[in-house]
């Protein structure tokens, strides 16, 4: 069947290649080539995308996407919007909607299309604003048509091609076309070619790419990010300029220099009456890192994170000398403040600009262009550097956690630019250690004692817990913990240890209903609180490679002390198990003291950091489900009363 | 004299309390107290906000309305750091724009012992254009540490002489003094309306005042050679209505999970527009009545809309060609404007598009999809009648106001009987609403003009049936078969879930089910939406039989037990909403393999809420090794109070008793 109709389709397209009908075919959806349909939200037709370089200051990019979309999850590859702001101007916008039979039903000019804001709920200010077209879909599926030209001044960004860009969307023409008639010499880099059929043209000035025929991908938990899988290549001019501000760089080193001499000279400047303050508040430090810490906490004290991107298309802080006495900033700003007081007392630091997010993404050490979307502080200190995240308040010196760990990112010093990594929390650094007695009653009913410390990556996931409402607190353990019954929380305390950057939290707490109920025996999981892991319990064949993203160790023990007039009748065996991608031990114990009986167990699970091939996915969920079943074993007590 | 006598006494109360709300008279005090006296839990405060409406004459401009707003703001700690960026939407409309100018703002710190202050700057504050109707001006507070107090003033000025919108009374941090002046020139003529979900009560002063507005008048001469002015004053007195609000302490609006739209149980008034009554010109009376609001609207433009039939005349004729029965009809019509106008996202009595290119374009808001479905209706000899009504965001409305509606669907009559229609969702069967539109009552409105309530929040039960058949094979795994019935708004939210493939349902299922190994599901009923949806499929599973020194362990619920209280917090302030009235009845079937029998089972229970209003069975029978559980869950109603709250956390918490009690099977 699927074969037949695939016949049909060459042999139509075969009649009507270059003739006038040919035009509506191509927005055709009632007849699609099934290897694009497969797993289809909605199949790029065409996408195209032509970058012009007319000047070191000037581009046109051209844009023309062919969507038809399969279903409604599949309006999001429909969108036609534009980002514009003072520095990019839209020349032209344009759309047409196609029905299945490929007969145009919308036709969409310029000044149909809406105008809006798009400083985000987070900024205070930027002037990006988005020009985009509101289309509700009568029926699917459709066609869109969707051109647009964009001027800007800015050459320092070239829009690379990345023919894949969303999970559910196949592709079946998508190029991209760089035109040079200005001549400016540029530097251009593949990714991930291997395996896919792309034709390329390329010359001392100029590009062109094209692939076909891509199904969709599926996305799949624990996998990868698509770009480090499919196709990209990355483009950037060696003469460039940003918002006119122009410059030549060919490797990270210039492009670091240029960023230090156009975004950050200069702008370091602080009152007097600040530098003496700081000079006194620091003057019994006798290391450097004492001296920086002073520095950084005066730094939390002072400011707080506000959001304004202006200045140098965004790229600029604001001065240190406005930061100082506004007392707010952007990471750009509260960075180049802080680096700004450490050098007052001649303490050496560097911008470094990063990708920020739980993603580890890097900047790329091997292709120079203008990355990242966040900026930290880094302190060479000796053997090693010391880290700063400025915006926040309340983190402890020296700590990153997994807003900006283990990738690379960019320092930009004044003598070049320079690539290192942020440090790497292992999974013994990021543990939680958590230590639990139960005190079960007859009728059901415990009361415990809990005590946590949260280390690493860890820590910075829970620290801001104490800075909650009590309300909050409360619903947070009862929404972890909401197998246990009735939990009433009868106290809390916290101890936020900055210097050591860990987090202990002390609870207790009663509940009702522990266990199940089976006539004279009590079923106890010995599991008193969950441990998280992941689930795996799905049967499709994977796909994509397994990454995890970061090893952690959890070691959790629970002491049960059993109610008067009750017996361990059994309790499961205690097990260990260890693989590539972590272990886990579980040992049981019980423990006569004549009147007081317990039952004591020791978990410990670590899991590892690390890539796997799909084909080791299997092996994954055994795993997981092993130490799943492990985990949910429960002993029977029994009473005689 | 007793007046007098209290104003001193109050004067005195202030200096005693080094407080002066005077723009820029922050004192050391205010900066350096470190938790709130009455709420230890707020991070922040409004220690002073003064709100001042006036209407503002100019001989050439005419009328402004002009709101002075003047807040002083004190920041405990960091979590406090949000009320240091103040956000102030203004409106636009065409030509007509709110402005927001004269701001100023100071932010106070003790600095070495002294008091200083930082002024608020331009390059501090922008302005942003959000789109069409919208204009956002942002400021940030400089300096802001933790003990800082802010304070900043600015005025709204707006040509929309009749909105005077909403006067809001509580935050979510306490208020330590408000102060509200409206004053009114007897050209308009406003009610008030407090919030009746807040629980506070507000004392609002009324009084009198004139004012009078003196102006200069040009007379012009002319004698046919000369022209000659002379300049006259003239002057007009008008009377004021002022009202007042001035209230100590006003405990902040209390967070808790789970409350959707907490703004809705703040205190706030909202002012309803009267009338006009302007010199020389008629009164012109504006609402008064549910009922006048209707007819209002009806009049506007939606009743002439509903009369106009002849562009869909054909379609409609063709389509019910031969049909006599009303139901098929109804049926018939509704999925063919389902088909043929899809809604835009956008709410809304009045047709945006206009009914008739909405169905030429196929596309509209939602008076515009609801609107055409009622004309057609009517077109087919039905009584067909719009409802207006509010959807959850936009507040269960106060007074009668235009504005307290934003939504419409249709009524059609049948054999007495009232059913409402909602083309907006391709997923709601005939009688079935989307959550948007179930917000307690709706305004029906019919074709003469008359009106009157309906309920929306659904009345019937929509009701879940669960048949679960299991045992156990020779290695002790589990095997069974499970079959579930989605009926009414279960269906309706099952098709809103899972409007995917079945092998997509599958996989999902599989995960949710995760050590249970899924076959052969089958799914009816996915596309016709007036059906129950039907699913069916058999497991096998080795994970939840706990063998155990020869006794067998396994809780029968298997799938849909309650598993977690969905009450958890100690206490309730707000009311308790259920998406609607339901009855869960699961029925299982074990039998016990062969060499072992049931040597402890699950007791019977039965446990009411309210006096039986909530009721959940449990009825347990044993008939040599098979084994029947009926589990039956009637909650009938959808609103709680807070009281109930305790009742509700313990019957549940009953529920999972039941649920997750085992059985034991020992070996014979």
């Amino acid at each position: 069947m699927i074969l037949r109709k695939f016949s049909v389709y060459t042999v139509v397209l075969f009649f009507l290649v270059n003739s006038a009908v040919a035009q509506d075919f191509k927005y055709q959806s009632f007849l699609l080539d099934s290897s694009l349909t497969a797993n289809s939200h909605a199949i790029i037709r065409e996408n195209l995308t032509e970058v012009e370089v007319l000047a070191v200051d000037k581009m046109l990019i051209r844009r023309k996407k062919i969507v038809t979309v399969l279903n409604k999850k599949g309006d999001g590859y429909a969108l036609a919007s534009t980002f514009y702001d003072d520095n990019r101007k839209i020349k032209h916008q344009e759309a047409y909607i196609f029905n299945s039979v490929g007969k145009e039903i919308q036709h969409y000019k310029e000044r149909d299309f809406k105008d809006q804001s798009a400083v985000g709920g987070a900024n205070l200010h930027s002037d990006d604003r988005i020009s985009y077209l509101d289309y509700t879909p009568r029926s699917y599926p459709y066609t869109i048509l969707f051109e647009s030209e964009v001027v800007t001044n800015t050459t320092i960004f070239i829009p690379p091609w990345q023919p894949v860009y969303g999970y559910n969307a196949s592709i079946e023409n998508s190029s991209y076309r760089l035109l040079n008639p200005a001549k400016v010499p540029f530097r251009f880099e593949e990714r991930n070619f291997e395996g896919f059929s792309l034709s390329k043209k390329v010359s001392e000035y100029e590009l062109f790419y094209s692939v076909s025929k891509i199904p969709a991908y599926v996305s799949e938990k624990l996998a990868p990010d698509l770009e480090h899988f499919t196709p990209k290549v990355l483009i950037a001019l060696n003469d460039f300029s940003l918002v006119g501000v122009t410059g030549h760089a060919t490797n990270w080193s210039e492009l670091g220099k240029w960023q230090f001499d156009n975004l950050l000279r200069g702008r370091d400047r602080l009152p007097e009456e600040t530098i003496s303050k700081i000079a006194v508040l620091t003057k019994d430090a006798k290391t450097l890192e004492q001296k920086a810490r002073i520095i950084y906490n005066y730094v939390q004290e002072k400011t707080r994170y506000i959001s304004v991107q202006l200045g140098i298309g965004g790229w600029e802080p604001m001065p240190s000398e406005d930061v100082d006495k506004l007392g707010y900033g952007d990471c750009k700003a509260l960075t180049n403040y802080t680096k700004a007081l450490l050098e007052s007392q001649d303490i050496l630091s560097n911008y470094a600009v990063v990708y920020a997010g739980e993603e580890k993404r890097n900047i790329d050490s091997d292709f120079a262009s203008m990355q990242g979307t966040h900026v930290i502080l880094n302190i060479p200190d000796g053997e090693e550097d010391i880290w700063l995240e400025c915006t926040s308040q309340t983190m402890p010196f020296n700590y990153l956690g997994d807003f900006t760990d283990d990738r690379n990112v960019l320092l930009v010093k004044p003598e070049g630019g320079e690539i290192v990594r942020t440090k790497t929390y292992t999974a013994p650094e990021n543990l939680r250690e958590s230590n639990t007695k139960i005190i079960l009653k007859q009728d059901g009913s415990f009361e415990t004692q809990f005590l946590r410390q949260s280390n690493g990556v860890f820590y910075g996931n829970i620290y801001q817990l104490k800075d909650q409402k009590a309300a909050i607190q409360d619903i947070v353990y009862k929404e972890d913990w909401g197998h246990l019954q009735d939990l009433k929380i009868e106290s809390i305390q916290y101890n936020d240890d900055k210097d050591k950057q860990q987090f202990v939290e002390e609870l207790s707490f009663t509940g009702q209903k522990y266990g199940t109920k089976a006539g004279k025996r009590l079923l106890l999981p010995v599991s008193f609180l969950n441990l998280k892991t992941f689930n795996t319990a799905e049967t499709k064949e994977r796909k994509l490679p397994l990454e995890i993203r970061r090893g952690e160790t959890i070691v959790d023990y629970f002491s049960f002390l059993l109610p008067e007039g009750f017996e361990v009748e059994s309790i499961p065996q205690s097990a260990n198990i260890t693989s590539e991608f972590g272990s886990l031990d579980f040992q049981l114990n019980v423990i006569d003291g004549g009147d007081e009986k317990k039952i004591e167990v020791i978990r410990s699970y670590q899991i590892k950091k690390g890539s796997w091939p799909a084909e080791k996915y299997q092996k994954f969920r055994d795993f997981i489900s092993e130490v799943n079943h492990i985990n949910n074993q429960k002993a029977v007590i029994i009473t005689n009363l | 004299m007793r007046n007098f006598l209290f104003t001193l006494f109050l004067v005195a109360f202030s200096v005693a309390n080094g407080q002066d709300f005077k723009f820029g008279k922050v004192s050391k005090e205010e900066v350096l107290e470190k938790i709130h006296p009455l709420d230890s839990t707020a991070n922040a405060a409004i220690l002073y906000k003064s709100e001042n409406t006036y209407y503002e004459f100019n001989q050439n401009a005419g009328f402004t309305l002009v709101t002075d707003i003047h807040e002083r703001i004190k920041i405990y700690n960091k979590e406090g750091f949000d009320w240091a960026n103040k956000e102030i939407t203004a409106y636009q409309s065409g030509s007509d724009r709110q402005k927001i100018v004269s701001i100023k703002g100071n932010t106070y710190n003790i600095v070495d012992g002294k008091l200083e202050d930082e002024k608020l700057h331009k390059d501090g504050i922008f302005d942003e254009e959000v789109n069409k109707y919208r204009l956002k001006t942002k400021f940030t507070m400089p300096a802001v540490t933790e003990g800082s107090v802010i304070e900043y003033s600015y005025s709204i000025r707006s040509p929309f002489l009749t909105n005077l919108g909403e006067t809001r009374l509580q935050y979510t941090i306490p208020v330590n003094r408000i102060e509200v002046k409206v004053k009114i020139p007897e050209f308009f003529g406003f009610k008030l309306h407090s919030n009746l979900k807040s629980r506070l009560i507000f004392n609002i002063d009324k009084s009198g005042d004139t004012f009078r507005y003196t102006y200069q008048e040009a007379n012009r001469r002319s004698n046919g050679l000369t022209r000659s002015s002379d300049y006259s004053s003239n002057s007009i007195d008008y009377n004021l209505a002022v009202y007042e609000i001035k209230e100590d302490n006003i405990p902040a609006l209390k967070e808790e999970p789970f409350v959707d739209y907490l703004e809705n149980y703040a205190a706030y008034i909202k002012w309803e527009l009267m009338y006009t009554k302007f010199p020389n010109s008629p009164v012109e009376n504006f609402t008064e009545s549910w009922e006048k609001v209707t007819k209002t609207i009806y009049d506007g433009s939606l009743g002439k809309e509903l009369s106009q039939e002849r562009y869909f005349k054909k379609d409609i004729d063709e389509l019910l060609k031969g049909i006599s029965n009303p139901e098929t009809k109804i049926s018939l019509i509704y999925d063919f404007v389902k088909n043929k106008v899809r809604w835009n996202n956008f709410v809304g009595y009045y047709a945006d598009n206009g009914l008739r290119s909405a169905y030429k374009e196929g596309v509209g808001n939602c008076a515009d999809v609801n609107l055409l479905l009622t004309a057609m209706l009517r077109y087919a000899g039905l009584t067909a009648n719009p409802v207006l009504l509010s959807t959850p965001d936009n507040g269960i409305p106060v007074f009668p106001t235009r504005n307290g509606f934003n939504y419409v669907i249709s009524c059609v009559e049948l054999q007495g009987q009232t059913v409402l229609l909602d083309a907006t969702d391709p997923l709601a069967a005939i009688g079935e609403l989307p959550k948007r539109a179930r917000n307690f009552q709706g305004r029906l409105i019919r074709e003469e003009g008359s009106s009157d309530w309906v309920d929306l929040i659904p009345s019937t039960v929509s009701e879940e049936k669960v048949y679960t058949y299991f045992g156990l094979n020779d290695g002790l795994q589990l095997e069974g078969k499970a079959s579930k019935a989605h009926q009414g708004l279960y269906a309706k939210r099952f098709r809103e879930n899972n409007g995917m493939s079945d092998e997509e349902y599958l996989e999902k299922l599989q995960l949710k089910l995760g050590q249970y190994t899924i076959s052969d599901l089958v799914v009816e009923n996915k596309v016709s939406i007036n059906e129950d949806i039907k699913e069916a499929y058999t497991f096998t599973a080795k994970n939840p039989v706990e063998e155990i020194n020869g006794k067998i362990y396994l809780q029968p619920f298997l799938f849909n037990a309650v598993q977690e209280n969905p009450f958890k917090a100690d206490e309730r302030n707000y009311p308790i909403f259920f998406d609607f009235p339901f009855l869960q009845n699961e029925i299982i079937t074990f039998i016990a393999p062969e060499g072992y029998i049931l040597e402890s089972v699950p007791e019977s229970g039965i446990f009411q809420l309210n006096g039986g209003e909530v009721k959940y069975t449990f009825i347990v029978q044993q008939n040599g090794a098979i084994l029947n559980i009926r589990s039956t869950l009637d909650l009938p109603k959808t609103y709680f109070t807070p009281e109930d709250y305790d009742g509700l956390k313990k019957f549940y918490s009953q529920i999972i008793e039941k649920q997750t009690e085992a059985i034991v099977l020992s070996k014979i």
